[in-house]
């Protein structure tokens, strides 16, 4: 590794200090455990409860976007990663699936409101930043952050 | 998720439930079909409890929205009461605050 790939490490390790990693099954029942675990870091972290609420709330939206659209097969797993730095939260979910087409992501149409759709939208109100990355036979990866005390 | 139906004969034949827990991508598929039950159980409107409902996304919004097409094509309504901070932002920010009747 040469000194510059160490500095910019660390400089990485230094904006996200901890990593938690989580792989679900593609089960709606295991959302709620990703809740769980977000609500213990962001809360641990210093977020407050109204916070910590849409956080929970947008993860949950990417999970449930990761099982009705990103996997493909019937048994598959998504992968979250939780990068907690000093002033922000980071969370990455990847799936399995085909990617998504980002022109898909909208304002609700309250004339014809539909019964789908609305996860993405959700996500990029609550964050702060959001990020869709599509590789090709990689699935689709959302990277959402939240700061603090913003 | 769990709901607790009634049936208020006093007013009008509307009809009461009252909605406890979350409502997830795990729970929306009871919730639809106890909601399309007591749509189709009754004529009158239907009034929805959230004072206990502690967690709903866009799972939920979208079984709701659903139930409301269904209602009104019968010229009945939806009402929304009690909701938490956390729901109602979630109706606030979609803009369906503004299609649903939410009372205080």
């Amino acid at each position: 590794m040469s000194l510059v790939d160490s500095v910019q490490n660390a400089v990485v390790k230094n904006d996200c200090e901890d990593q938690v990693v989580l792989v679900l099954p593609n089960k709606p029942e295991y959302v709620s455990v990703a809740r769980l675990a977000v609500s213990g870091i962001a809360g641990r972290m210093g977020f407050d409860v109204e916070t910590v609420e849409d956080i929970k709330l947008a993860l949950a939206e990417a999970c449930t976007n990761a099982i009705k659209h990103g996997c493909c097969e019937e048994y598959s797993e998504y992968r979250i990663e939780f990068g907690i730095g000093q002033k922000c939260l980071t969370i990455s979910i990847t799936d399995k699936g085909c990617g998504m087409d980002k022109k898909a992501i909208c304002q609700p149409d309250l004339k014809n409101p539909r019964e789908g759709g609305l996860g993405i939208f959700i996500i990029s109100t609550l964050m702060d930043r959001v990020e869709f990355e599509t590789a090709p036979e990689a699935g689709l990866t959302i990277t959402m952050k939240k700061y603090l005390g913003v | 998720m769990s709901s607790q139906s009634s049936h208020n004969k006093n007013d009008g034949g509307e009809f009461n439930m009252r909605l406890k827990g979350e409502i997830d991508i795990y729970t929306a598929a009871e919730f639809k079909k106890q909601l399309n039950a007591a749509i189709d159980e009754d004529l009158g409107d239907l009034h929805l409890d959230c004072s206990e409902l502690q967690y709903m996304d866009s799972t939920g919004l979208g079984v709701l929205i659903g139930a409301l097409k269904r209602m009104k094509e019968q010229d009945r309504n939806i009402y929304i009461s009690n909701l938490r901070p956390n729901v109602r932002k979630l109706f606030s920010i979609t803009g369906l605050d503004k299609i649903f009747i939410l009372e205080v």
